[in-house]
């Protein structure tokens, strides 16, 4: 597109982007600062998360992005056009055939690749955040991995509840060093975080921060002995597909109680539909 | 009894006011240390300082960690750190400073242990009701809110919370300074029985005569930052030499 440099941000600011990846790759878990620019999208649409993407974009890459899973909402299909516009490149909505994959709140249920490069959009990195509100004193107990304060929320999740009532952005152990939050992903997608062989990064662009977790890096969702990690899931099948072990969406179909479940993952389900026929 | 702290000409100013002015003391294994004197004498930053809660601005503070004595200063962020939340404790004049109201009286327990790394619910419970008994709370209130216990209770989970690593050292600022006189009474015996089950050494600040002749062996009047008189508690309070001292000891209202 005329006017605008290839993927929209400047060569400078790129590099500024690329430095911060890098270092985060470095040092997996570890949140870093940078200098999030004002985007064409309001914060908590994923300002964090497209600028890496337009960070790491190259002319061959084909992107893919998702809202909760889906390809077809106005997030998703508004931020694959804007770098469809602005950097020409290929978009598709198969989890397979992309290269770069920007996602809100869901990790594909198709395992990625080496080749391929997962960017979370992140509202809050601070995973130690509602315990201790004071970014500094957060930013000590991370170096001091003294962590325990977070074990003191699950326990307490266990008393109340029975079980540890997190649903979604589960925190996880790094590389058994930094505690780390997962963006808020469903809990049932934590296990695929451990050892994935695509490059996973992370962009709060609100609160200015770049994580990553590179290739192959141990990732463990916090847990007790006694009351291990439990990802949960919906107990249906999907109404489409029929798939049994997907994450699924829950819709209200009218006002008399009446419901369905289908995939998250709308590529996922609309490939088992396809192979079905 | 051997060394456990050591302080050597502690010097802190706020501005030109000296709040500690030279101020050298030890305290050993196993006693009960009080510091009492009047408001503004220097206590409160000298507990401070011995805790490792603040840096004077001259003077050391060395531990005897059982093979060597080691200058605070020297034991790095991350190491004091790990000493203050396991082998040392510190209780507040004001428990609901130290504790989280909004968790239960189970996690505020369990805190130090997760800190340390028991990563073991049932056992955490375990040991949680075992410390709510020592400090003589129903073990029904186990996953009872802090914010709905009186002022006595909350204090004694203070002292749960921080005995649950078992210290060897424990700081008190004021422990019953906000209590009513019988439930202070009742702290009191708790502290001085588990005290003494527990072997534990206590650096204590009051400004309260009778608490100090109750808990401690031995005792250091300050006034304006500057030791004016110490030795056994029953000596000082009974034949009290400096001036100052006089007139504490004679200050205080006959029940």
């Amino acid at each position: 597109m005329k006017g605008y440099n290839f993927a929209y941000l400047d060569e400078n600011t790129k590099r500024m982007i690329r430095r911060a990846i890098l270092k985060a790759v470095a040092i997996p878990g570890h949140q870093i600062p940078f200098a999030s620019r004002e985007m064409p999208l309001p914060y908590g649409w994923g300002t964090g998360g497209i600028q890496i993407t337009a960070a790491l974009l190259g002319m061959s890459d084909v992107l893919k992005v998702i809202d909760q899973g889906a390809d077809d909402t106005t997030n998703a299909i508004s931020i694959r056009r804007f770098f469809a516009l602005t950097a020409g490149v290929a978009t598709t909505t198969h989890t397979a055939g992309a290269s770069l994959i920007q996602t809100r709140h869901r990790i594909p249920e198709t395992p990625l690749r080496q080749d391929q490069i997962l960017i979370y959009q992140v509202p809050m990195p601070e995973p130690l955040y509602r315990l201790e509100p004071n970014k500094s004193a957060a930013m000590r107990l991370h170096a001091l991995a003294d962590y325990g304060a977070m074990h003191v929320k699950l326990y307490e999740d266990i008393t109340r509840f029975g079980r540890v009532a997190t649903a979604y952005n589960h925190p996880v152990m790094v590389n058994r060093r930094y505690l780390m939050s997962p963006s808020p992903i469903p809990a049932y997608d934590n296990p695929k975080l451990h050892r994935m062989p695509a490059l996973q990064l992370f962009g709060a662009g609100r609160e200015q921060r770049i994580y990553a977790v590179p290739p192959y890096t141990e990732v463990r969702s916090l847990d007790f002995v006694d009351y291990p990690f439990h990802p949960g899931r919906a107990q249906h099948n999907c109404s489409q597909c029929g798939s049994d072990d997907s994450y699924l969406d829950e819709v209200i179909t009218d006002n008399d109680g009446g419901r369905l479940f289908l995939c998250s993952d709308t590529d996922f389900c609309q490939n088992r539909q396809k192979a079905a026929k | 009894m051997t060394t456990l702290l050591k302080a050597h000409e502690l010097r802190h100013s706020f501005g030109a006011t000296p709040a500690l002015d030279g101020v050298s003391l030890e305290v050993r294994r196993h006693e009960i240390l009080a510091v009492v004197g009047e408001s503004g004498s220097g206590k409160t930053t000298l507990l401070n300082v011995l805790a490792g809660r603040m840096n004077a601005d001259q003077g050391t503070v060395h531990y005897h960690d059982g093979a060597n004595l080691r200058s605070l200063s020297e034991l790095g962020e991350r190491e004091l750190h790990r000493l203050q939340r396991a082998r040392w404790g510190f209780v507040e004049q004001n428990p609901r400073a130290a504790l989280r109201l909004n968790i239960t009286a189970g996690g505020n327990i369990g805190e130090r242990l997760m800190a340390a790394g028991d990563r073991h619910y049932g056992n955490i419970r375990a040991i949680a009701t075992h410390w709510l008994e020592q400090v003589e709370i129903d073990p029904k209130r186990l996953d009872d809110l802090p914010m709905n216990f009186s002022g006595g209770m909350l204090q004694r989970l203070q002292i749960a919370r921080m005995l649950v690593t078992e210290p060897e050292l424990v700081f008190m600022d004021e422990p019953t300074g906000g209590l009513d006189a019988s439930v202070q009474a009742r702290v009191l015996d708790l502290i001085r029985s588990l005290v003494r089950r527990l072997g534990l050494a206590v650096v204590l600040v009051t400004h309260d005569i009778g608490v100090a002749r109750l808990l401690a062996d031995r005792l250091i009047v300050m006034r304006q930052g500057l030791i004016v008189e110490s030795g056994l508690t029953d000596q000082v309070l009974d034949d009290p030499h400096h001036a100052y001292t006089q007139l504490l000891v004679s200050s205080v209202l006959p029940a």
